[in-house]
């Protein structure tokens, strides 16, 4: 299995403005920034510059929460605005996204729980949230760890499948794309099987909800009890593990209070930003504990 | 004196008490702060410390707009579960009902600290209302719904979970054990729309206050309040399942949900009291 630098890659801001706003940049906290190629010389020793081209970036979505109140619906859960099974897809690719204010700050966190290689393009309401992330993300230790998966999918490239693995991410149900089943993992999910009708994709929720049975939530690595609105992204060793938590409500409002389940008996837990963590126990085979808020993002660190 | 030995059957001096109140049709409708504050009295005269006296509820946004503390003896406490609507923190992590019903991801509902962490006794006191998803809201509900986190879960359909859920938390220890007493507050009630009262048209005045040991009985008789109530003002009963009846509840004969009125019977045969009305026996004192 791969190991990822999980510190290796912070996402970058791409920057339209002339060099004259590199102490803007620099009081915000942002170190580094890529600009359109034509423009590096210009920016060349005011502050770290390289060029990018995010016409060429696969476009994402502003992460944020749709609540929807005032609309009938099939479910009352908010409709989370998530990018993880993006960078599923394609892991090697270049991403961007065009977000304005708080949510600069839940756009770096998105992307660097996934290690994906972002562009975030802001204004500028957003670069002090956008800065005072970059600094949370750079005191993240470095670590070389896994993501866990407790079941494949054999994504066919297709939009139903696209929207099968969002609803996976957004539902915490942790797997990975394999082109075959993999005995280490505990279901195999693919469309168009009898488990998984092609026709139940229709309704992507219905299979989302499919494999959640048949995985049984006994049997997940991670559950997230007091919100529907945290994403969880789960890596780990065997005697470690990093669980990264993003609210994707936290452009406008915290979270008072998560508990955390993780399958593993850990000892230790540490959190960043820094907080006390509450009601820390190890349970039939687990270990669970309690947050008492998440403003954008928590990173939660573990040690058997 | 005599009166003394009779309370303490059910609350001793050491004991730590809650109130259970009922805000959640606040500020229109919610258990009556003079009835919470007479209960608060007869506790200090047993011997309670007034610092040992706990008014509860979940929801702060609802109980701050009910004058409570003018009613309470000086030290009484006042406590909520959520001081921010959907904060986890005031439940206890370790004690819950885990269930889904509709695909959910968070199949906890937690009780709250208070009656892991302080409480002895609880005395419930809820009102007399009808419910839009359970069909009637007294007793049972206060003691479940009131003190359990994630239940609005429940009911977010037409059809809904009411009908085994409520019983199922209310006979959860250590719940089911510190309800000592049940006082429902009957002097102002709901008929419609309930939990809530935002159209006065759907409230009434029962003027009663109904005291028991057994919730279901005490459920029973509510419902018996509640259907004679519909029947006079010519709204369907809430056991009406018909389909035909669901619809814009502005209109007493419309409801969002299937009403579970069920509920009661059923938490009856969870060993919570007894549904039989020909086996309850009531004593009315006329004042």
């Amino acid at each position: 299995m791969m190991l990822l630098l999980t510190a290796a890659l912070l996402p970058r801001l791409f920057w339209d403005a002339g060099p004259e706003t590199a102490p803007q940049l620099q009081q915000a906290g942002v170190e580094k920034i890529a600009v359109a190629a034509d423009r590096v010389a210009s920016w060349k020793g005011l502050m770290e510059v390289d060029a990018a081209d995010p016409a060429h970036a696969i476009r994402l979505v502003a992460p944020s929460v749709d609540y929807r109140a005032n609309q009938a619906t099939a479910s009352r859960a908010p409709w989370i605005n998530a990018n993880g099974w993006r960078f599923l897809r394609a892991p090697a690719g270049e991403f961007v996204y065009d977000v304005k204010g708080a949510q600069a700050a839940l756009a770096a966190a998105e992307a660097f729980s996934w290690n994906a290689n972002a562009l975030i393009r802001t204004d500028a309401a957003g670069l002090g949230p956008l800065g005072e992330m970059l600094r949370l993300l750079r005191g993240v230790p470095a670590e070389d760890l896994a993501p866990v998966a407790d079941f494949g999918f054999e994504d066919d490239g297709s939009t139903a499948a696209g929207e099968v693995m969002n609803l996976f991410v957004k539902g915490n149900l942790l797997f990975r794309i394999v082109p075959r089943p993999e005995p280490s993992l505990k279901i195999h999910v693919k469309l168009g099987t009898k488990d998984y009708p092609l026709e139940d994709a229709k309704n992507p929720v219905k299979i989302a909800q499919m494999a959640r049975a048949n995985l049984s939530d006994d049997r997940r690595s991670v559950r997230i009890y007091g919100s529907a609105v945290v994403v969880a992204r789960l890596m780990a060793v065997p005697d470690r593990a990093r669980l990264h938590l993003l609210n994707y409500a936290g452009a406008e409002r915290r979270v008072d209070g998560i508990r955390i389940r993780v399958a593993g008996e850990y000892s230790k837990a540490t959190v960043l930003p820094e907080m006390k963590i509450l009601d820390f126990e190890k349970v039939d085979g687990g270990t669970e504990f309690t947050l008492p808020e998440i403003r954008t993002y928590a990173v939660v660190d573990l040690v058997k | 004196m005599r009166q003394q030995k009779k309370r303490r059957r059910f609350i001793a001096p050491q004991d730590v008490v809650g109130i259970k109140v009922n805000c959640s049709g606040a500020p229109q409708i919610f258990s009556a702060p003079e009835v919470a504050g007479a209960i608060a009295e007869k506790l200090v005269a047993v011997g309670v410390p007034a610092a040992n006296i706990w008014l509860y509820e979940r929801f702060e946004s609802q109980v701050r707009t009910v004058p409570y503390a003018e009613f309470l003896p000086a030290g009484a406490q006042i406590w909520t579960a959520e001081t921010t609507r959907g904060s986890i923190l005031g439940y206890d992590p370790k004690v819950y009902v885990e269930t889904s019903f509709f695909g959910e991801d968070d199949t906890r509902s937690n009780l709250a600290r208070l009656i892991t962490d302080k409480l002895t006794k609880i005395i419930n006191v809820p009102n007399t209302k009808e419910h839009q998803a359970s069909g009637v809201t007294g007793c049972l509900k206060n003691i479940a719904y009131g003190n359990f986190s994630n239940v609005a879960r429940s009911h977010q359909y037409e059809v809904t979970n009411t009908k085994t859920f409520i019983g199922t938390l209310a006979a959860t220890e250590p719940v089911r054990s510190r309800v000592v007493l049940n006082v429902m507050d009957g002097l102002r009630g709901v008929w419609h729309q309930g939990p809530f009262s935002n159209e006065a048209r759907f409230r009434f005045y029962p003027k009663i206050l109904m005291l028991g040991t057994d919730p279901v009985a005490m459920d029973r008789q509510l419902i018996e309040l509640i259907e004679a109530k519909r029947k006079a003002e010519g709204a369907v009963s809430i056991f009406e399942r018909a389909r035909t009846t669901l619809g814009n509840n502005r209109d007493p004969n419309k409801n969002a949900f299937i009403r579970e009125p069920g509920h009661v019977e059923y938490a009856g045969k969870l060993g919570l009291g007894v549904y039989d009305l020909d086996r309850i026996r009531v004593k009315e004192i006329e004042l």
